[in-house]
């Protein structure tokens, strides 16, 4: 459910998986893969490590997996002499039952982070190598047992400039429930992840005291400002509101406000308590070459890879030394930088996990109100 | 005979997972029908197929109401005027889903197009909430199964013989009653081949909902989507397929015994 939402993908939504958008991001990446096959192996790359081995890459399609491509798979593949070949999208219940029945044709997946969780808990993935992988690259939260990091988004406050002549809007997750100092419709993401600890912080609960979440509590607060609250679906009905003006703060995950910002719309974005989630690389368990798919993570953890996929997406890098090479304006967006890492606080999906499933009943039943 | 292989496909690569999933319902997590105790206990389902039904009905009225009178006017036309009256139905109809519903989005929203006009021409002093809620909703759904049944009521009414009514007319009938008791009786397998095809796939409805409806406003098939694909359990959601396919087929059994007597 946690499934991307920045530039890119909104087809991987997993509100709508509408038939005709998945088979876009598929043909996609079957294209892509043709690509990746059609690529001739030189002279030079027989001799390299990989040389004949293959591995499938799996992600969400669109600019998304294009920059993966791009960035780690062709990159490694130049290197070793291995071919990548790219396939999509990404589909949780298609990794369960590939896995289950014992010989997955997927390799290498990109995951969101509670089903990284999901799938330790079921099995579902080989434990990464650190012999082979270098967690000194990462930051320490983003190396997990079971997936390596990808990239880092966030959940941010953000308000219309022209509601809110620069630097008097909402700064807080508090500020997105008073409805004096701060009136008009706001915009939430209609998804009870995210929802509860940002309604949490505005009561006041700390960081250090978010886990477990007070469900009773987050759903009280939300009952405070219900009516003033626009659901957004899909993260390019975020930007939207944002630039129509339907509403005047709220919401937004950072790479959707810088996109929006690029083109031109009146928008600001706070960092205080900005609500950090990540995607995981992960190998499915079964994977025919776990050493070969063990060396592309690595691969893709690396600076200069990681400031290609990052320039391409305007998704943050889990490598800090990646900065040095990100473009300069795209550096005040990115949840990782530095100063805004400070600032933020990472979504507990292990704790989200075990709890996925009353949690989504509890929230069906709230909206029904 | 020259169909067997297509079904043969057909069967093997899509009836037969179908079934492995439906079978589910049954199974897992464990063996026994706790799937459907659960469905019946429990608030949440009960209430989102009373959503769905109550959505998917409201709809097949509303679609009746706008295509009627748009398909005898297909029916009772220049051929010129038909065409084009066609092509207006159709081009939508080949239209993405999500480009309509953000279209519908442009028009509806506060600042849009609908409520501009109503400012403007005073007919309300600010704007009204014209979408996430279930205006907004039956607005798009409305819109987006017009085509369902425009088409099977224009084929019903382009058969109906015209003398039926002239003779109606030449007896002294009223155009009002001549209109209620010849053509309306005699266009009624249109109006429920029509009403049957709305309400059935208004059923599996879940993208508008999203995109136009509003918090409360959600259906079965969102609910069906969210547990196979975000949460990975299998067992209710189809436990709730089923359900779903034993209310179309009931559905369609009935129809056909209505068609029966209508004729």
């Amino acid at each position: 459910m946690m499934s991307k939402g920045l530039l890119a993908v909104d087809s991987n939504d997993s509100t709508l998986p509408a038939a005709n958008l998945r088979r876009r991001t598929f043909l996609a990446g079957a294209g892509a893969a043709m690509a990746s096959a059609a690529l001739p192996i030189s002279a030079a790359a027989q001799t390299k490590t990989f040389s004949g081995r293959k591995l499938v890459y799996v992600s969400w399609g669109g600019v998304y997996q294009d920059s993966q491509k791009l960035a780690y798979c062709a990159p490694f593949a130049a290197e070793t002499g291995a071919r990548v070949i790219q396939d999509g999208p990404m589909n949780e219940a298609k990794v369960r039952t590939m896995v289950g029945a014992g010989s997955p044709e997927w390799d290498v997946c990109d995951v969101t982070d509670t089903f990284l969780f999901n799938g330790v808990t079921n099995n579902l993935f080989e434990k990464i190598d650190y012999q082979i992988v270098q967690k000194n690259k990462l930051a320490p939260d983003y190396a997990q047992d079971y997936g390596v990091g990808n990239c880092v988004w966030s959940y941010n406050v953000c308000y219309s400039t022209k509601a809110f002549s620069n630097s008097n809007g909402p700064k807080t997750w508090a500020d997105l429930f008073d409805l004096k100092r701060f009136p008009g419709k706001r915009m939430f993401r209609n998804r009870v992840y995210a929802t509860l600890e940002i309604a949490l912080l505005a009561d006041g609960v700390t960081a250090d005291k978010l886990y477990p979440l007070d469900v009773d509590r987050a759903l009280r607060k939300l009952d405070t400002i219900r009516d003033e609250i626009t659901w957004w679906n899909t993260p390019s009905q975020s930007q939207q509101f944002i630039t129509d003006g339907a509403v005047t703060c709220g919401v937004i995950q950072n790479g959707r406000a810088f996109d929006a910002a690029r083109k031109g719309a009146s928008i600001a974005i706070e960092w205080d308590q900005n609500l950090q989630s990540l995607d995981y690389l992960v190998v499915l368990r079964g994977s025919k070459d776990v050493e070969a798919a063990m060396h592309l993570l690595n691969r893709s953890i690396q600076e200069d890879a990681q400031a290609r996929f990052v320039n391409a997406t305007a998704y943050a890098p889990v490598n800090p030394g990646a900065f040095d090479y990100v473009d300069k304006p795209l550096q005040p967006w990115l949840p990782t930088q530095p100063e805004h890492a400070k600032l933020g606080i990472t979504m507990n999906a292990m704790w989200w996990n075990s709890q996925l499933e009353s949690l989504n009943e509890r929230w069906n039943k709230w909206r029904l109100g | 005979m020259l169909g067997l292989p297509a079904l043969a496909f057909v069967a093997g690569v899509f009836g037969i997972p179908v079934l492995l999933f439906l079978g589910k319902a049954f199974t897992d997590p464990s063996p026994g029908v706790q799937n459907f105790k659960l469905i019946a206990s429990d608030t949440l389902y009960v209430r989102v197929l009373w959503n769905t039904v109550v959505v998917s009905g409201a709809t097949t009225f509303f679609a009746l109401l706008l295509g009627y009178p748009f398909a005898y006017t297909l029916a009772n036309t220049s051929p010129r005027i038909r065409r084009l009256l066609i092509f207006v139905v159709l081009v939508p109809f080949w239209t993405s889903l999500l480009v309509r519903a953000f279209s519908w989005t442009v028009l509806l929203q506060p600042q849009g197009l609908i409520n501009a006009m109503l400012v403007g021409i005073g007919f309300v002093h600010k704007p009204i909430e014209l979408m996430f809620n279930r205006t907004g909703l039956l607005i798009g759904m409305v819109q987006m199964q017009l085509p369902f049944v425009v088409f099977p009521l224009y084929s019903v009414m382009t058969t109906i013989d015209p003398a039926y009514v002239r003779a109606a007319s030449g007896l002294g009938a009223s155009p009002v009653r001549s209109f209620w008791k010849i053509y309306f009786p005699l266009s009624m397998p249109g109006v429920l081949t029509g009403g049957l095809l709305v309400f059935v796939t208004s059923l599996g409805y879940f993208i508008t909902p999203a995109l136009l409806g509003g918090l409360r406003d959600f259906m079965i098939a969102q609910l069906i989507h969210d547990q196979v694909a975000d949460i990975g359990i299998w067992g209710v959601p189809a436990a709730l397929s089923i359900l779903l396919l034993a209310g179309t087929f009931a559905l369609f059994g009935l129809a056909k015994a209505a068609g029966v007597r209508t004729k």
